[in-house]
């Protein structure tokens, strides 16, 4: 197994969470105050609630029901409801591998960590994710390329497409951009990727 | 003034949440919306004839579109979320009222259908919103790249107030917001703003207030 693109590192600023996906598992990414990445599984060990949907302090990430607080490592630090007890060392949130390199945030299993780093996007600047009803292949093929990691031209503009493959043939599309490429070329590139996903998305209805 | 309003209803809380904004006081009166379909009773027809809320009065004047009663409570009291005078700026907040009314059509009314069972093709109104949003998070996506994060200009307007709350309760129309990392930021920066107020699956950004309870450090010294 590869690192899998999850994220680009500006949508997700320091002290908040943002719900992402592994294949077809469904993970917490988020940033402590002090700006540290975390992946972990999107549920509270407690009810069952998407921890993405809770709120971090500082260097914790809190569930949104009852407020149990999860630090390092996934484990509960407080339960607001008992606030004496210790919480013990088995309450504690699956955490994935994850790394942060050239603007993306890359994530694998745990006890699979890939001994390969991400690939290097030097040059590359992050634009934007967009999430397509297609499966890879469609993508690839509308981009004019193979695999999952289109390199090429959009909008005038050199561009590095990271394709997230996602369960029920859906996918994530995290485009980066030439670095010092000017807001208006953004916006061309940016217009080009909704025009490539329409053309995605419009093979796969006619292949279907 | 006076608000028809309904609690469950994103655009009376278009309304409740522009006027907390803005530092005003409304008087509330609640409307049997669901089961009772009081909006569509006699007293409220009278003074709404397309039976829908929220309606506003205040002295003799009546307003029945939530756009236009942002527009008339920011124009009263809040002048800074209008916009400035800009001609672009002006047709841009618009532009994003009509938008928003687009929001209500598709996104609300997949709501509407999920939680209330009301009529619709309830694919048609899902591909329609997805179309919506995916609209809303590219411009917000621009906006970002230019360094802001509401719809337009360099602070929140009338405009982010009238899309907020049909965005933020798509999921009950089962349009989940994962797919989108720019509107999950805009409406950060809402629910972060002072005076946000919520309503029921809207909630404001906890870690901006004060933790609960007693923190263990406490509880140790007092042990002690």
């Amino acid at each position: 197994m590869n690192w899998t693109p999850a994220a680009l590192s500006q949508d997700i600023p320091s002290g908040s969470a943002a719900p992402g996906q592994l294949g077809d598992k469904d993970i917490v990414i988020w940033r402590s105050a002090s700006g540290r990445i975390a992946a972990w599984s999107d549920r509270c060990p407690h009810r069952g609630m998407r921890l993405s949907h809770g709120f971090v302090r500082g260097e914790f990430l809190s569930c949104i029901y009852h407020g149990w607080r999860y630090g390092d490592g996934g484990q509960c630090h407080r339960i607001p409801a008992h606030p004496e007890l210790t919480p013990p060392d088995a309450i504690k949130v699956p955490v994935f591998a994850v790394t942060e390199s050239d603007g993306v945030v890359w994530v694998a299993q745990k006890d699979a960590e890939p001994e390969a780093p991400p690939p290097g996007l030097a040059g590359f600047s992050p634009l934007r994710t967009l999430r397509l009803s297609a499966r890879p292949e469609t993508v690839a093929a509308a981009f004019g390329g193979t695999g999952l990691d289109l390199r090429g031209e959009l909008g005038g503009c050199a561009v590095v497409v990271l394709i997230q493959p996602l369960p029920d043939d859906q996918c994530n599309l995290h485009a980066l951009a030439a670095n010092g490429a000017d807001t208006a070329t953004l916006d061309r590139v940016s217009a080009a990727l909704e025009a490539l996903r329409r053309q995605a998305e419009t093979a796969e209805e006619i292949a279907a | 003034m006076r608000l028809y309003d309904y609690i469950l209803s994103p655009s009376c809380y278009r309304v409740r949440l522009m006027a907390a904004l803005a530092g005003i006081k409304l008087d509330l009166r609640a409307v049997d919306f669901h089961p009772g379909a009081e909006h569509r009773g006699p007293e409220l027809l009278a003074l709404n004839p397309a039976g829908t809320i929220p309606i506003l009065t205040d002295g003799d004047l009546v307003l029945t579109q939530s756009t236009a009663i942002l527009t008339y409570i920011a124009a009263s009291h809040a002048p800074e979320w209008l916009g400035d005078d800009s001609p672009a700026m002006r047709a841009q907040v618009g532009q994003w009222l009509a938008f928003a009314q687009r929001l209500t059509d598709s996104a609300g009314a997949a709501r509407l259908h999920d939680m209330l069972q009301m009529p619709g093709d309830i694919v048609a109104l899902r591909r329609s919103a997805t179309r919506t949003l995916r609209e809303l998070e590219a411009a917000i996506s621009a906006v970002r790249r230019r360094g802001g994060i509401f719809l337009v200009g360099d602070r929140p307007t009338i405009a982010d107030i009238a899309c907020f709350p049909y965005v933020a309760l798509a999921p009950d129309g089962g349009l989940p917001l994962d797919a989108y990392p720019s509107i999950r930021l805009w409406m950060r920066a809402i629910r972060g703003l002072p005076g946000f107020v919520e309503m029921p699956g809207i909630h404001r950004l906890h870690e901006l207030l004060p933790e609960p309870g007693p923190q263990p450090d406490v509880i140790r010294k007092e042990r002690a």
